[in-house]
């Protein structure tokens, strides 16, 4: 009985703390590497998962309708990047604060939008596999986590590829340690930033398409996330997308133990302790570089 | 005589009622040496700013290859052949020396393979054998070619050395020395900054110095050396006996 409890308390962790990654990706992007706390990428992944149940409303799964819908986030994130520059970068404005009190204000536009649009009614996905199980052994893994967990590592490791071997990749990675020196270096660090954001974005769909896999979502959604999302990053090493994955699946597996085997009333908690212990002993995070 | 590539016409920089800076006119022929001298805070890095468009002059022109460029944003300058070193190191951490490199040259489109331009230039400053290393694990002299190999990787046409040989030691001084003189032959025009006089006085065919941002003396290396003027505002009262 304790076995069979603790495989799959550890089974859940996991997936849940790769869902964790999948939503906080986007995040790792705009604030682990541009430095900018987009504290409304969670409303992003709420208003994904709506346009998700939207398409799956005409009939469509939800993982095609978050690739077909990619492009469209793109587009929006590099809207939201401009409207942000034109407002404070270009102003030598640019502080943490402006940024936060500006996508603070965006998340509630999303939020206020969706309400309008849907109501306060949850929105739900309606697919095959929602409520079938995986078993192995004594571990169970319902086909609801499942799915949306093995998106994370799909989607980490081909942003890991892309930052690592394509161009604008590398100039992402360098504009993260130094704009002016990437400036002299030839390039437009604000074009660079602006398709970082919609890079960002774009992850916000797939990771909506999670979030609804998972159960209903409502435009109040985001809010229970920001919190989370943010530990994850920081936990990871600002920008390190291993340890953006690794950062999840820790804050996952802990919250999932302390709900099987203490209380899940305990469970919030459990992010901001691990993430304030870790400061503590390591400030740079698991995986980030000294500075 | 040919004509200034780089020309800077009655600039001035102000921050609020501060004038940093001018009205200053300076100009650099191609291939030339031209040091750059003054005491801290005689406006020699707002000088660097207004010519790479960090900073737009409050009043003056910046002209480059006969085009005017006072407002023209940096990645453009850089572009078009204006290159700069920075006073501290500023490498990509957390990405490899051949990374640094391939930075600027994977966005050139008029570099056929950006890998073996790099590995060239980090040849030509002696770091071709710490291609693969992480920049943020070089020493202080290997983080000074770094930023040279990027400065040069896209084939500048004037270089803007700020400071480049700051905490060296002298034999360091000299391979850096070196380095710039070799590439001042293959054409390049190079803006030498720097504190360290035996070292701007070897390296440039004309020197200027600056005092409370403006232009108190330009001449060839002796006379700037002689300058009475000079010697008052950098060298110290002392020098001149």
């Amino acid at each position: 009985m304790f076995l069979d409890q603790f495989v799959n308390a550890i089974g859940t962790g996991v997936m849940l703390g790769s869902i964790y990654a999948a939503l906080a990706l986007g995040l790792a992007v705009t604030f682990g590497l541009l430095h900018i706390p987009n504290i409304a990428h969670p409303a992003f992944v709420v208003a994904g998962a709506y346009v998700v149940a939207v398409g799956n409303s005409c009939g469509f799964d939800p993982l095609l309708v978050a690739l077909v819908a990619l492009v469209p986030f793109y587009v929006a994130g590099l809207g939201f990047y401009e409207f942000y520059a034109r407002l404070f970068e270009r102003r030598g404005a640019a502080d943490t604060m402006n940024a936060l009190t500006l996508f603070f204000g965006v998340s509630l536009v999303v939020e206020t939008a969706l309400l309008i649009k849907f109501g306060t009614n949850q929105q739900s996905v309606s697919v095959a596999y929602v409520g079938q199980s995986l078993t192995i052994g004594l571990l169970s893994l319902p086909y609801r986590l499942l799915v949306p967990a093995l998106l994370a590592p799909v989607m980490i490791l081909l942003l890991w590829l892309y930052l690592r071997f394509t161009h604008a990749g590398i100039a992402i990675r360098a504009v993260a340690h130094d704009e002016r020196a990437l400036s002299v270096s030839g390039i437009d660090p604000r074009w660079i930033k602006r398709h970082a954001f919609g890079i960002a974005a774009a992850t916000a769909v797939v990771a909506g398409a999670a979030l609804i896999i998972i159960g209903p979502v409502d435009p109040f959604g985001g809010r229970l996330m920001i919190g989370r999302t943010f530990a994850v990053v920081v936990l990871a090493g600002m920008g390190s997308l291993p340890g953006t994955i690794a950062a999840g699946i820790l804050i996952g597996v802990s919250e999932s133990m302390v709900s099987a085997f203490a209380s899940p009333s305990w469970a919030p908690a459990v992010a901001f302790s691990i993430l304030l212990a870790t400061l503590a002993l390591r400030p740079e995070g698991l995986f980030g570089a000294h500075r | 005589m040919s004509d200034p590539i780089l020309l800077v016409e009655n600039v001035e920089k102000s921050f609020g009622a501060l004038r940093a800076l001018g009205p200053i006119s300076v100009s650099l022929k191609a291939g030339e040496r031209l040091g750059v001298i003054g005491p801290n805070g005689s406006g020699k890095t707002t000088l660097i700013n207004c010519l790479t468009g960090t900073l737009t002059p409050s009043a003056g022109e910046v002209w480059f290859l006969g085009r005017k460029v006072t407002d023209l944003a940096p990645h453009r300058r850089a572009r078009m052949g204006l290159a700069r070193s920075f006073q501290i190191p500023k490498p990509f951490t957390g990405m490899s020396v051949l990374e640094n490199l391939l930075v600027p040259l994977d966005h050139l489109h008029d570099v056929a393979d950006p890998r073996a331009r790099a590995m060239e230039v980090l040849a030509s400053v002696g770091l071709a054998g710490r291609a693969g290393h992480e920049a943020g694990g070089l020493t202080q002299l290997e983080l000074r070619k770094l930023e040279l190999a990027r400065a040069l990787a896209g084939r500048p046409k004037v270089l803007i050395a700020d400071e480049a040989m700051a905490g060296l030691s002298d034999r360091e001084i000299d391979d850096v020395l070196a380095i710039l003189e070799r590439l001042n032959e293959s054409g390049v025009a190079v803006i030498m900054i720097e504190h360290i006089m035996h070292a701007v006085m070897r390296f440039s065919h004309r020197i200027i110095c600056l005092e409370t941002g403006r232009l108190i003396a330009d001449g060839l290396p002796d006379a700037i050396a002689n300058d009475p003027l000079v010697q008052k505002v950098y060298f110290g009262e002392q020098a001149r006996h």
